[in-house]
């Protein structure tokens, strides 16, 4: 196995060395083997078909599972459980229902301490970057689906983590509130020097995110490679000549037979 | 509106066939009293003031009974649903606790307690214990999966998510058996009277069947059933605004 095609583990802010993980009761791992890497500051994909085993890497990056072998590490410290470093964000937004958005964003804070003037201003900072100034007092079910899963990203960057973990949050919305969701998370993360693995099915929304993408298949990481677009992302690149090049390599490799080649850098 | 007054006019029909059925002669006045002897039965105990004791006695065990009843099964729901381990091993017992007839116990509960309060608030407790033993336990294990992940990943302590994210959560399902509960209660402090009271409404029923009064037995199936509509539409109505505190929406 070529180390040399996970060049980020040696300044990796989360970094997954070897990681195993195997349902009780299931036959094979779901996740099989896996090394990866996320540098600070850098976005980095996850690509797969249902099933593949992306959403329990995921779960294993957070300390949500604990690895059958193989190690999870933050910072370099061995991951034991969910640290305060990460902010997940889930697939559904998992709102609670009776509180107000402000003290949706601010429960993470609230499970602590006492929310401070300070606390309650970066949130409502948070909100009003996402477009969201004016319904701060609103409960979810008042929300629409694209404003609810705004919510739960400002939940989740709330306690300014060093690395986001998102399980494809936005794949229940339409495509272009999306693509806005997209565009509100790219800016978040640069403004704010956050890291993130984001776990998607969709390949566009792989190459809009990410600075590298991995695909997944059958618990094993099969192909991974940088992708060739600017960054800060320009306006209007997902209709680039380039943006569709690099949405149909990806495609090929997942069409591929993948597993028996192996990893291919 | 309309419905309601379909619903007063439809009364006041049956109101005039009984009246009249019972004026014709068809039928003794020990088997069937008509309204209006009901009405000047009623009249008469409110105005002597005979009701009020009785009333305040049912009234008094159905709310202790209620609270006991209440707490309890809360308590107890809260303390299976957290240790799953507990609930398994306890399952069978408190399901034969509820398939026992209450009623049933209460010969041994009044050589326990005696005559009066006691038995019938311990009669009414068990009744309202398992309505709100099920719905708590229900409720409590409804809670979504993916919302309790969330707590975990930030870090909550186990008391915090029961507080912050179970009870809310299952609040609307366990309000609804505090609904059953408070009707159960009802029943359960007028039949517990039948056994072993001496003072109440149910009691009185019986005093009132020894001496062949039926116009006094119904006059008193009216306030009973006068008592446990307040009851429940204030039950409905603290119902009302703790959800609009915690529901969705």
């Amino acid at each position: 196995m070529p180390t040399d095609a996970i060049p980020a583990v040696a300044d990796g802010f989360l970094t997954l060395e070897g990681v195993r993980y195997r349902f009780p009761g299931d036959p094979a791992d779901t996740v099989a083997g896996v090394d990866w890497a996320v540098p600070r500051g850098a976005i980095h994909c996850l690509l797969g078909r249902s099933g593949c085993g992306k959403t329990t890497l995921l779960k294993l990056a957070a300390g949500l599972l604990a690895p059958d072998a193989g190690a999870v590490r933050i910072a370099g410290a061995i991951l034991h459980g969910p640290s305060p470093r990460v902010g997940f964000v889930f697939q559904a937004p998992t709102l609670l229902d009776w509180l107000s958005a402000l003290d949706n964003v601010l429960l993470p804070v609230s499970l602590r301490r006492r929310p401070t003037a300070a606390d309650r201003a970066a949130a409502r900072d948070l909100l009003a970057a996402m477009g969201l100034g004016d319904l701060l007092e609103r409960r979810p079910a008042a929300l629409s689906g694209g404003q609810q899963s705004r919510v739960a990203l400002a939940r989740a960057l709330i306690g300014a983590p060093d690395l986001l973990l998102l399980d494809e949050p936005f794949a229940a919305l339409d495509a272009l509130t999306r693509e806005e969701l997209q565009d509100d998370l790219l800016r978040l993360c640069a403004s704010r020097g956050t890291a993130a693995l984001f776990v998607t099915h969709d390949i566009a929304e792989a190459v809009t995110l990410g600075d590298r993408v991995g695909v997944m298949a059958a618990g094993r990481l099969v192909h991974e490679a940088a992708v060739p677009l600017p960054r800060p992302r320009p306006a209007g690149i997902r209709y680039e000549p380039v943006f569709g090049a690099a949405c149909r390599a990806l495609r090929q490799i997942m069409d591929g037979p993948a597993p028996s080649v192996g990893r291919a850098a | 509106m309309r419905t309601r007054l379909a619903s007063a006019l439809l009364l006041a029909g049956l109101l005039a066939a009984w009246e009249a059925w019972c004026r014709s002669g068809a039928v003794s006045p020990l088997v069937l009293p008509a309204p209006s002897a009901v009405a000047d039965t009623l009249w008469g105990e409110i105005a002597t003031g005979r009701l009020w004791p009785h009333l305040r006695v049912t009234v008094t065990e159905m709310a202790l009974g209620l609270l006991a009843g209440t707490v309890l099964g809360l308590g107890a729901g809260i303390l299976l649903a957290e240790w799953p381990a507990l609930h398994r091993v306890l399952r069978p017992y408190v399901l034969a606790s509820q398939l026992v007839p209450k009623l049933a116990l209460g010969p041994l509960l009044i050589l326990w307690f005696g005559f009066g309060l006691t038995p019938t608030v311990v009669i009414t407790a068990l009744i309202c214990f398992f309505p709100l033993l099920e719905n708590t336990l229900t409720g409590l294990e409804q809670v979504d999966p993916g919302k309790r992940e969330l707590f975990r990943m930030l870090g909550a302590s186990r008391g915090q998510t029961l507080l912050r994210l179970k009870l809310p959560s299952a609040l609307p399902v366990i309000l609804a058996g505090f609904r059953v509960a408070i009707v159960l209660a009802l029943v359960g402090a007028v039949v517990g009277e039948f056994v072993g009271g001496r003072q109440g409404l149910g009691a009185s029923i019986i005093a009132a069947q020894s001496v062949m009064d039926s116009s006094l037995i119904v006059a008193l199936f009216v306030v009973i059933t006068a008592v446990g509509t307040v009851v429940y539409e204030a039950a409905r109505g603290l119902e009302t605004l703790i959800l609009r505190r915690y529901a969705r929406g």
